[in-house]
């Protein structure tokens, strides 16, 4: 698909760059969570359902190690997947910006940048499948509840500020309230967000990063802890 | 300390509806170092729970179990067990090599060391052959072979084997049960779940009787098989008619006598013969087998 970014971004006349950025970004996105909703969701329910727990956690091997494990192997992978992405993607969106020039600079940190926060994003939605595999005993629990948990996540900033606006006048407060303690309890990924940074080399603080990667850090932490909780309680056949 | 010391054990399953299944009930067992013990007992009785465990795989509802005197849950007391699963399943894409490259790294093992080890081990278990093929390509008595060539690889002091007979051709079969007399006589403690008396006969200082979940029994097998003797098989030659009036007898085709003499009878009848000018060919023990006393056990619990 990533290929196909010159082609399809000289349909628009007059913003070939940006629109290459910006469908060079959405590849990487969706190949990126393609990636972690299969990995993530199949990772420990399908050692489970193969009996390989069997052969495998009743050598010294403790959970914890086993389940993180787990994690840092899909993680890895993400990451350089990530990279391998980028690097494709770089060229295609030089070629396109050489072809027509745009009046906007190239940034490419921005663009680094974005990708990186979707690395970091994909890496966070991981550890949230992660934890829905650790707790099931089909594959249909992890990969519907992670993708439910990514599409509110990815949508969650947007009602909050809808339900925090005067809009919000008109709704039944209760409601109010559930939706704003869904939205705290949900991984924000609008956090992550960096894209129109990238389109349109808008200014970046250099501590940008810093704060998706602490959210990150601290939610996928609390994550992952909470699914070795689970799994070391878990019964294994 | 005991390779392994379980303590009151119970497990309680939750089922369907809130119904509870009482799957071991207050199991108690101790197994001394360098012995082998039988876990012998139907399907459905608590043997692969017990066995689970102890390797963590699921908890205990009560009670309380280790391995050479550290707790089951702590996954270091696993250094000095090999395991072997029922029914064992393997990262089917690896190789065997390659699997055992796997756990031998999880037991600390260094390269060459692990190396030599793998190929003694697929030697033993006669795998040698198709050591450079992916194991989803293995037959179930292969994988078997090598579930157990996984346990032997490090050398561990204790074996927890589930149902290692399971699957096996009669060679397969006899391989095994040669391997586990050897361990025992290299002073190793084998801990093994069965369902077949036979191998129990063949192979074990103690058997362990389990039914629904409560133990049973825990004798020595040659103690069962000395008390299980009813009488003794006698082929006889010469003597008189008279030598074998009360007892149960056959006469052969080739004109032997073949008499059933019982236990408390044997010392008179053997001193009659010497008088009688008599003369013993063979004398065999009719003794109630395992098998036997394990029936009786299940069918005593059931009532």
């Amino acid at each position: 698909m990533l290929f196909l970014v010159p082609s399809f971004s000289s349909f628009s006349m007059r913003q070939v760059q940006e629109l290459a950025i910006t469908l060079s970004l959405s590849t990487i996105s969706m190949v990126l969570l393609v990636m972690t909703l299969l990995l993530g969701s199949s990772s420990i329910w399908r050692d489970i359902e193969r009996r390989h727990t069997a052969s495998i956690l009743t050598l010294p091997i403790s959970r914890d190690s086993y389940l993180l494990a787990k994690f840092l192997s899909i993680a890895i992978f993400i990451v350089l997947a990530g990279v391998v992405l980028a690097a494709a993607a770089a060229v295609m969106i030089s070629l396109a910006a050489t072809q027509y020039p745009s009046d906007l600079p190239l940034a490419w940190g921005n663009i680094v940048l974005a990708i990186g926060a979707d690395v970091l994003k994909y890496l966070l939605l991981s550890a949230v499948a992660v934890f829905f595999s650790a707790v099931s005993t089909s594959f249909y629990l992890p990969f519907f509840a992670t993708l439910v948990v990514y599409l509110a996540g990815s949508a969650s900033q947007e009602v909050f500020e809808y339900v925090s606006g005067q809009f919000a006048q008109q709704i039944d407060p209760a409601q109010v309230a559930v939706i704003k303690g869904v939205y705290y309890l949900l991984p924000n990924f609008s956090a992550f967000d960096f894209k129109v940074h990238a389109v349109y080399a808008l200014q970046v603080s250099s501590q940008a990063f810093l704060f998706p990667l602490c959210y990150a850090i601290v939610y996928g932490g609390i994550v992952l802890g909470a699914a070795v909780w689970v799994f070391n309680r878990r019964e294994l056949p | 300390m005991l390779p392994i010391d379980i303590e009151n054990l119970s497990k309680t399953y939750s089922v369907k509806r809130g119904r509870k299944v009482l799957a071991l009930d207050n199991l108690t067992l101790q197994v001394d170092q360098g012995e082998i013990l039988g876990f012998l007992g139907p399907n459905g009785s608590g043997k692969s729970t017990t066995i689970k465990t102890l390797v963590g795989q699921i908890r205990a509802t009560q009670g309380k179990a280790s391995i050479f005197g550290q707790p089951v849950r702590d996954s270091n007391c696993r250094q000095r067990v090999g395991y072997l699963p029922e029914n064992p399943a393997f990262y089917d894409f690896l190789t065997s090599h390659q699997y055992l490259d796997l756990v031998g790294s999880t037991f600390g093992m260094d390269a060459n060391h692990l190396r030599t080890e793998s190929d003694r081990v697929l030697d033993l278990l006669d795998l040698h052959h198709a050591d450079r093929r992916p194991i989803r390509s293995y037959s179930k008595g292969m994988v078997q072979r090598l579930g157990l060539a996984q346990a032997l690889l490090h050398d561990p002091d204790l074996y927890i084997l589930d149902e290692p007979m399971s699957g096996l051709d009669p060679l397969g079969r006899a391989l095994v049960k040669q391997i586990i007399v050897d361990l025992k006589h290299r002073g190793k403690t084998v801990f093994f779940s069965t369902h077949v008396t036979a191998d129990v006969e063949a192979v074990c200082d103690r058997v362990a009787v389990i039914v629904s979940g409560k133990l049973q029994a825990v004798n020595l097998v040659s103690e069962l098989l000395e008390k299980g003797i009813e009488g003794y098989v006698i082929q006889l030659s010469g003597g008189s008619e008279q030598l074998c009036a009360g007892f149960e007898m056959n006469l052969r085709e080739d004109s032997l006598r073949e008499v059933f003499v019982q236990r408390r009878d044997l010392n008179r009848f053997m001193g009659d013969v010497s008088r009688d000018n008599g003369e013993i060919l063979l004398m065999e023990p009719r003794r109630r087998d395992l098998e036997q006393f394990f029936l009786d056990i299940v069918r005593r619990e059931k009532e």
